[in-house]
């Protein structure tokens, strides 16, 4: 195995430790040893002063055995190795050591040398000059310190004459000290301080393993693990991303990562399964609609001919209408099979409502529904493909009479159509469809919607303290998603989540003057926000520049069961249902796909048991790429509506062609 | 066989297609012929006689608007009423303006078919009718 992070951390520190502990220890153990050396000399020098005191007058006086029993006693205390005085020849006159005593001493000799060195004898030295160590027979080591006995009046004007006046030194006392108590104490200390050190090593290796086990070690392990997971193809994979450190900024980096990746290939694995639902249903259509048409063609015929056999009869009416069950079924699979982009015509929507009514107008009297117009007498042609627009109508009325079916009363359900020229302005309408960061990160989110369409993150810095922010993805309309709301007022930082580029831009905010932050449409500009808590001002110059948009809109409202939340958010999803063996769950998807492709909208509201109420909007203006100015949907169109809104389907959007030369609508 | 008379002529490549035209508007007293493809359709001797012709839009050997185009040339005034499995927008206009009297998207009925073929002969006595 190949040494690890830790391993190699562990190794680095211990020998970076290693070396700071030994050259700290030498220079601890020198200075020690420099001071009990300083000690040592000190003690000696006192010594041999304290004998050169006490043994002045018996030298003075000439009385050598006092001095001889002087030099003896104190030479045999403890910690004194020897005490001895030379003449100024070099001769040993007293010694604590009796055997050498009369013995001559070479000047090079070790005692003598500090002086005699330079060749001539000098007078005056320095305490440190005249103390020197070496180390005894057997193995010790002992401080010596000379003192030279300089000449004085009373020296050679004595009885005993044994001095002249013209010498200067007439002798030297050494006392020489034993270092072994000294030795003992440093090698004590060396011990100790080595000791110390292993223990400094051992602590620091712990703590950098166990920090780097709990800080970069495990973080580490789960960011592989999930790597080979992810390599595996598991996009589920979500890494605990707690630490604080840089690693846990990587881990959730790596989260997103993975959810991001998980999101493209759901899209992928969706539009794929789109387009081979595609391919199937063209195929299943031109297969099966041979033998349904031999069944279809047979039922009908001897259902005609049965004659007065009511049972029959009966049974053949069966055949019959579940044989066109099947053939509605392949009819809507080619449908949703077949979204081609539109081919724009001038078309009078009145016209194409009616139609689409005469088409289900039988099913509608059957079910005893009452449908109601209020078409607009002034609407403009609305360049539309009528065949199109006509389907999406019919699969609304065909929805809105399932809605209302077996409703109490006189007239059962009604449903109303409207349509209308409408001037909605970008202000609680205009849908950013794009977003992105100064450095172009993507910040439109699909996981997180704001009624029905994409929100945009964003990531609020209050302090320390950061939050991620959905933005409201309709201009002038503020139903941002805030996971922590702070203090009204507080005016926030905010940043790009993914690379942290600060938002803040140039402009101040119209209500309160405070700093504003936005993010870059494809087309259309920058779009801003306040950055005070609590303050709704926005900002989005291109769209108020280019001021209200008129589109056609077509409503078709019920009063059935509702929608739930629930259903709401599989509305458009194809194959979504909630008529059983009755709906293919296609209509809507084809809708949706028609609507889209049209370059408009649809907007929904509805609440359960209060009916349900389609608003789609169809631009008149479809010359120039608009991307971004495709109307949302909006609650502004139903004031009362506090129900649920939502503008496509969610998460999934069937295959498209050729989307370069449709509208708007995309990009979400 | 040749000299056998004909009202309709019909051509498509399922069996169960052709014999369930053919019981449909037999039982409607018209005289039908079917064949299976498109270049025994247009070498059939029938072409020349019948009233009407239904022809399949997908064929082996042939689509069904290349029959729509020969017989347009033989006989301007026949109706033909194309029938097709794909009944797409996109296909019924393109059989229109391609010439057809009718585009008959297929699982249809027995009263669709009846209908159908019932207008299509009205239509196709008026042509000739209007003929000098």
């Amino acid at each position: 195995m190949k040494p690890g992070i830790g391993t190699l951390a562990i190794v680095g520190v211990a020998a970076v430790t290693a070396a700071v502990i030994g050259v700290m220890s030498g220079v601890v153990i020198g200075a020690h040893h420099d001071a009990l050396v300083a000690q040592l000399t000190r003690s000696a020098d006192q010594l041999s002063e304290t004998i050169a005191g006490s043994t002045h007058h018996d030298m003075l006086e000439n009385r050598r055995d006092a001095v001889h029993r002087e030099i003896v006693t104190i030479g045999h205390q403890q910690g004194i190795e020897k005490v001895r005085l030379f003449n100024s020849a070099g001769r040993i006159m007293f010694s604590s050591d009796e055997a050498e005593i009369g013995h001559a001493l070479d000047k090079n000799a070790e005692a003598c040398y500090a002086c005699h060195a330079a060749g001539r004898p000098l007078a005056r030295l320095p305490i440190r000059a005249r103390s020197r160590i070496w180390r005894a027979a057997d193995g010790h080591r002992v401080l010596g310190v000379i003192r030279p006995i300089h000449n004085e009046p009373g020296c050679w004007q004595a009885d005993c004459h044994a001095h002249t006046a013209d010498e200067v030194v007439l002798g030297v006392l050494d006392v020489d000290l034993s270092m072994v108590d000294a030795d003992r104490q440093l090698a004590h200390d060396r011990r100790q301080l080595t000791l110390l050190a292993v223990l400094a090593i051992a602590a620091s290796s712990l703590m950098l393993w166990a920090l780097s086990r709990a800080l970069i070690l495990r973080p580490v392990a789960a960011l592989i693990a999930s790597t080979r997971r992810v390599a595996q193809g598991d996009l589920t994979t979500v890494i605990p991303a707690t630490a604080w450190t840089e690693l846990g900024d990587l881990a959730r980096a790596f989260n997103e990562m993975t959810r991001r990746l998980g999101e493209a290939q759901r899209q992928l694995t969706q539009a794929d399964k789109l387009a081979s639902v595609g391919r199937l249903a063209a195929g299943v259509a031109h297969e099966i609609n041979n033998p349904l048409t031999g069944v279809l063609t047979y039922a009908s015929f001897l259902e005609k001919r049965a004659g007065d056999d009511t049972e029959m009869r009966a049974d053949l009416e069966v055949i019959v209408r579940e044989t066109k069950r099947c053939r509605d079924i392949v009819r809507g699979l080619l449908d949703f099979a077949r979204q081609t982009p539109p081919r724009r015509q001038p078309v009078d929507l009145n016209e194409v409502v009616r139609r689409a009514a005469g088409i289900v107008m039988n099913q509608l009297t059957l079910a005893h529904v009452g449908l109601d117009f209020d078409l607009a007498t002034d609407l403009p042609p609305v360049p539309a493909e009528a065949n199109q627009i006509q389907q999406v109508i019919v699969n609304l009325l065909l929805n809105a009479a399932d809605a209302v079916a077996g409703q109490a009363g006189a007239n059962g359900g009604r449903i109303r159509v409207h349509t209308a020229a409408v001037a909605v302005p970008p202000r609680g309408h205009a849908l950013i469809h794009t977003a992105a960061c100064p450095r172009g990160c993507d910040l439109l989110d699909p996981a997180v919607r704001i009624a029905g369409s994409p929100g945009i993150r964003v990531l609020r810095k209050v302090g320390e303290r950061e939050n991620l922010l959905r933005m409201d993805p309709v201009y002038g309309r503020a139903n941002h998603q805030v996971p922590v709301p702070v203090e009204e007022g507080v005016i926030a930082g905010y940043l790009c989540p993914a690379c942290r580029a600060r938002l803040e831009t140039d402009h101040r905010c119209e209500r309160c003057d405070a700093p504003m932050f936005g993010v870059t449409t494809r087309d259309a500009g920058q779009v801003e926000w306040c950055t005070r808590a609590g303050c709704d001002g926005s900002r989005w110059e291109s769209q108020d520049v280019r001021g209200p948009e008129t589109y056609a809109e077509i409503v078709v409202a019920d009063t059935g069961r509702g929608i739930t939340p629930e259903e709401m958010q599989r509305l458009f999803e194809p194959f979504f249902t909630t008529k059983g063996t009755h709906g293919t769950g296609l209509g809507l998807a084809v809708t949706w796909g028609i609507v889209e492709g049209h370059g408009g909208s649809i907007e929904v509201t509805s609440e359960p048991g209060q009916g349900t109420r389609f608003t789609i909007r169809l631009p008149y203006r479809v010359s120039e790429p608009a991307t971004d100015t495709a109307p949302a949907a909006s609650g502004q169109t139903m004031p009362d509506a506090r129900g649920i809104a939502t503008s496509g389907p969610l998460g999934t959007r069937p295959p498209r062609t050729a989307s370069a030369t449709t509208g708007g609508g995309g990009g979400a | 066989m040749t000299s056998e008379p004909c009202d309709v002529l019909v051509v498509d490549d399922e069996p169960v297609v052709r014999e369930a035209i053919r019981r449909v508007l037999a039982a409607e007293g018209l005289r039908v012929t079917t064949v299976p493809d498109a270049e025994t359709a247009l070498a059939h001797p029938a072409l020349d006689r019948c009233r009407l012709v239904l022809c399949d839009l997908m064929l082996p050997g042939g689509s069904g608007l290349d029959v729509l185009a020969a017989v347009r040339l033989r006989r301007p005034g026949l109706p033909i009423v194309m029938i097709s499995g794909y009944a797409t927008t996109e296909n019924a206009e393109r059989v229109e303006s391609a010439g057809a009297t009718a585009f008959l998207p297929k699982p249809f009925d027995e009263e669709e078919l009846r209908t159908l073929v019932r207008h299509a002969l009205d239509t196709g006595v008026a042509a000739e009718e209007q003929k000098p």
